[in-house]
């Protein structure tokens, strides 16, 4: 019997393949037989993760996201040379910890541009008739930020806010051509940018941070399992949701 | 600038409500209103009015408002 959580001839756009929780999910994706387009800004980090993909066909396209007027284009020339989508992982983010006395306008609106804008303008186009095949799946990397208070992070909380909230209408909206939309929101995840942010936390806000997770501290693989989940066939009667992978933080 | 106004424009940046209770000689990390974030709002208002480039290492390091004083006015 084939795995219902296999990608097995699946075409997949991954962004913010280059690093962390999006590299992770380029792998894992591969692992499971999709072939993955990876999309990031550091063309030499791309193809260091090219080299670790499973099977062939894959690419890499190297794209500033907040550039979201070329977006369209990006997609239309993934298509073009790779054939229809089946899927769409936006993992691409950036953080940037404030108090809400220091954020300015700016500061939300380049963070919603990276986090939420990019990832509303890749759903539409990918999604397209013309670009994604019936069934396919859309999965998008929000944060628990977005349902609990953790101070500092108000521009960041809202931007992934954003994405749950429309992912639930992409859902309704894409429903009637059984294609799906899901959020994952992670707790914190030992990436290489977390584990220099913890680095330089002081030792009694770094224990205190880690003290909340029940399971411990969280792994790239643990994000990118839910989302093989998300964007495979197991989960064709799922969608709209936001699935928490956080080992337990928010059940607290 | 005097301590005295420091410690005044101090409580401002970090949002303590009642300044009078601060003296040169306040332990400022044993604040209630002290938190992680604190130390972001003091690198912006040394910035600000001092023009200074602070680190957060030497806010760490600092035990008293005096401290902080001397940080910027050295
Ligand atoms: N690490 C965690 O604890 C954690 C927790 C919750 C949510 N997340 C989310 O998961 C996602 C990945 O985080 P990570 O920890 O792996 O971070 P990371 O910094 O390791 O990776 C971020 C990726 O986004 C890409 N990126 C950033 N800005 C971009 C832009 N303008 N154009 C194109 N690509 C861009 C980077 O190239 C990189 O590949 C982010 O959306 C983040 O908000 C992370």
């Amino acid at each position: 019997m084939t795995s219902p959580f296999s990608l097995e001839g699946k075409t997949i756009i991954v962004t913010g393949a280059s690093s962390g929780i999006g590299r992770q999910c380029a792998i894992s994706c591969s692992h499971m037989g999709a072939k993955v387009m990876c999309i990031g800004r550091n063309e030499q980090r791309l193809q260091d993760t090219l080299a670790h993909l499973a099977g062939d066909g894959h690419a890499a396209y190297s794209y500033d996201l907040s550039q979201t007027h070329g977006i369209a284009g990006l997609v239309a020339d993934i298509v073009a040379a790779h054939g229809k989508l089946d899927g769409l992982l936006c993992a691409a983010g950036i953080e940037r910890t404030a108090p809400i006395k220091l954020l300015t306008v700016q500061d939300y609106a380049e963070i919603m541009q990276v986090n939420t804008f990019s990832a509303f303008e890749l759903a539409r186009h990918a999604t397209a008739m013309k670009h994604f095949n019936r069934g396919g799946a859309v999965v998008l990397i929000a944060s628990i930020t977005a349902t609990i208070a953790r101070t500092g992070t108000a521009a960041y909380s809202a931007s992934k806010g954003a994405l749950i909230s429309a992912a639930r209408v992409m859902a309704a909206e894409l429903a009637k051509r059984q294609i799906r939309v899901n959020c994952i929101s992670p707790g914190t995840i030992l990436t290489p940018l977390m584990q220099n942010a913890l680095a330089q936390m002081s030792d009694e806000d770094r224990a205190r941070r880690v003290a909340g997770f029940p399971l411990g501290l969280g792994e790239p693989a643990d994000v990118a399992n839910a989302a093989v989940y998300l964007l495979s066939e197991a989960s064709r009667w799922v969608t709209g949701q936001n699935l928490i992978v956080d080992g337990g933080f928010t059940i607290q | 600038m005097e301590i005295k106004e420091f410690i005044e424009k101090f409580a401002e940046a970090i949002e303590v409500e009642d300044a009078s209770a601060l003296t040169a000689q306040t332990a400022f990390h044993d604040l209630e209103e002290w938190s992680s974030l604190s130390v972001m709002l003091l690198i912006a208002f040394f910035d600000e009015e001092f023009e200074k480039e602070v680190a957060e290492k030497q806010i760490r390091e600092a035990v008293t408002i005096q401290d902080l004083y001397n940080l910027v006015t050295a």
